[in-house]
């Protein structure tokens, strides 16, 4: 139900940031303005039957919260896991912040409390029915010194077109550990906006992956704020694409306060026409000595086609620190190529063997235990399918 | 097994190779000498297969087939193995992987089942021990890290596996210090037997010290300028590579 005017949506639409805003120089929402319009023209209505699931986390062995369209549905009662729904959100200080406080049905706030024996599983799923528009918000908090798990799985059913756009916020107490994976595999012409804020407490852990294996246009916002002295953040994020897929990773971390050690890893692997963007930005605040802040992006380029802006920023303004950064593009390494055919693998298994060794070291970072077999399982499925879409590789 | 004949090829618009015939019989082991830019190492890459080495002349036959029809991994299947000079590290996949994959794509074109796991770990371990490697390289991304004698004896390894039936061995003795390069003699000479041969490609002759060719070639300006038995390799030793080339050329 949409409480909302439609005029003041419409409103909110015509404000989506544009390719004139720095921060989306290279990612252009016409696609989730246009499905917006088109979706309120209709009435802005959504399926409201819940998707069957079971396929996709049935084996997973965490406690799961579906958000299926937009919506929440039943709620799972969980040991050391306190659960509330939030009705009312702040407007927001941007026109997708807005956009989802406007439209949300109903968000969720959960509070870590202890050890929890299992992940919570947050699953946003949408079947859409062409064109169409879902909403999600959830709120994670982890109590002081709580220890605790989050895998987040973006998914989608059919093949209309849809956009999605999430909020996950999720606070670390002191002293608390929280390990993070995000998996999106949504069809490919889904277009996700998806923003992750994550504020850190004195001495506390937040160990963090990320998997884009699908969507048409994606861009995920990352921001990380360390506000208190002691926190380790470590983050690191694979992105898959094919023909017609667009990925943006922006990450932020504001290191206000120190000692704090930030590290962030994020892997492309582009095929096909194609683009990605990955720009990671750290900002060391003034006073924030002892701050230990590593930036490092690596891509590997199957196609001429694909493209992929890359850019990381650094911002220091304090004296006891150690920021650093580095960036690469590039081919699969020839001399490899050939050593592996000398082996007797024919060029197409020596390319997959390859670009799957570059995955690999992230796959093996994905700090929750629950997610490490579906997420390699579609990774290598995806990663099969992207290898496969190219006729040379050795051209 | 392998015969070569009026063999030219070039690299990088370099012409390297000046008509090379050489054939090889099965049961025999053949040592390739010759000074650095004779050709030594651009004969092994033509055999294998690499692309940026162009054949403009000549023939090279593998057991009867037309070397040239077959891609780099066609040949390797059928029975080729060329040890490099300078094996690649390639992090992030595993040795044992490598092994395995190698191994069973070479199976499958004999018509056998892929290897089956316990098999394949046994026999690995087995022959690393007779290489004196730690069994704990085979869980390594394939040479990553190596010193340069575990990166040989890792090629090795490879080919005690592999059991080709044409090795080709390009400058395997280089960087070795004298244990790794009596394990590698030890592995070479345990793959010595009728069925099989053995192209030993160096500039030194020291190798030959533990593996005792059936015939040297002495490689001068992309050509065989002179063939013989071992004691061809110990007078090189004592003359030089000079005596060779004005012998050439007189």
């Amino acid at each position: 139900m949409i409480t909302t005017p439609i005029d003041a949506l419409r409103d909110i639409v015509g404000r989506f940031p544009t390719t004139r805003d720095e921060d989306w120089k290279y990612t252009d929402l016409a696609r989730a303005r246009d499905i917006s319009s088109r979706w309120l023209d209709e009435g802005g209505t959504r399926p409201s039957e819940t998707p069957d699931i079971a396929d996709l986390v049935g084996d997973i062995d965490a406690d799961w919260f579906v958000i299926a369209n937009g919506r929440l549905a039943d709620i799972p009662i969980v040991d050391g896991v306190s659960v509330e729904k939030i009705n009312e959100l702040p407007a927001g200080d941007n026109a997708l912040a807005e956009f989802n406080a406007a439209l949300l049905d109903s968000g969720l706030r959960l509070r870590i409390e202890g050890r929890p024996g299992k992940p919570v599983g947050l699953l946003f799923i949408d079947e859409a029915g062409s064109p169409s528009v879902s909403q999600g918000f959830v709120e994670v908090a982890f109590e002081p010194g709580s220890r605790g798990e989050v895998f987040e799985y973006h998914a989608s059913r059919g093949t209309g077109e849809h956009y999605s756009n999430t909020i996950l916020c999720i606070d670390i107490g002191d002293d608390a550990v929280a390990h993070h994976v995000r998996l999106q595999d949504r069809a490919l012409d889904h277009v996700q906006t998806h923003r992750t804020t994550v504020s850190v407490g004195r001495d506390a852990h937040f160990e963090s992956a990320s998997f884009d294996l699908g969507g048409g246009l994606v861009r995920n916002d990352v921001a990380i704020d360390i506000a208190q002295p002691g926190a380790t953040v470590n983050f690191a994020g694979l992105y898959l694409a094919g023909d017609g897929q667009h990925v943006d990773n922006h990450t932020r971390v504001d290191h206000r306060v120190g000692p704090a050690t930030s590290r962030q890893e994020y892997r492309g692997i582009l095929n096909g026409k194609c683009r990605c963007v990955w720009n990671g930005k750290a900002i060391v605040h003034e006073g924030a000595d002892g701050t230990d802040a590593d930036q490092a992006n690596h891509n590997l380029l199957l196609s001429a086609h694909a493209e992929i802006d890359a850019k990381p920023e650094l911002e220091i303004y304090t004296d006891d620190v150690k920021c650093s950064h580095g960036t690469t593009v590039g081919q699969l390494d020839e001399t490899a190529l050939f050593y592996l055919r000398t082996r007797g693998l024919d060029p197409q298994r020596a390319t997959e063997v390859l670009t799957h060794a570059f995955a690999a070291g992230l796959v093996s970072r994905i700090p929750v235990e629950a997610a490490q077999e579906p997420v390699s399982r579609l990774m290598e499925r995806r990663l099969g399918e992207l290898i496969r879409s190219e006729e040379d590789y050795t051209a | 097994m392998l015969e070569i004949k009026n063999l030219k090829a070039r690299v990088a618009g370099n012409d390297i190779l000046h008509g090379l015939s050489l054939a090889v019989n099965a049961g025999e082991v053949h040592a390739i000498m010759g000074p650095n830019g004779s050709g030594k190492s651009t004969l092994a890459q033509v055999i294998a297969g690499h692309e940026d080495y162009e054949v403009t002349h000549g023939s090279v036959t593998f057991k009867g087939q037309n070397l040239f029809d077959l891609e780099p991994e066609e040949r390797a299947r059928e029975g080729l193995f060329l040890g490099f000079q300078y094996p690649v590290e390639i992090p992030g996949v595993n040795n044992a992987y490598l092994l395995k994959t190698a191994l069973n794509a070479r199976r499958a074109h004999q018509g056998l089942d892929e290897i089956d796991a316990f098999e394949f770990l046994k026999t690995a371990r087995e022959k690393m021990a007779a290489l004196g490697m730690d069994p704990k390289f085979l869980n390594r991304g394939v040479n990553e890290g190596f010193s340069g004698g575990e990166k040989k004896r890792n090629e090795i390894l490879q080919m005690a596996m592999l059991e080709p039936e044409l090795a080709i061995l390009d400058e395997t003795d280089s960087g070795l210090d004298i244990d790794a390069l009596k394990a590698v003699a030890q592995g070479v000479n345990a793959l010595r037997s009728p069925d099989r041969a053995i192209v030993l490609v160096t500039h030194y002759q020291r190798l030959l010290d533990y593996i005792e060719p059936d015939f040297v070639h002495v490689l001068s300006e992309g050509r065989i300028a002179r063939s013989g038995d071992k004691t061809l390799a110990h007078e090189l030793e004592e003359k030089g590579y000079d005596w060779i080339r004005e012998a050439a050329n007189a």
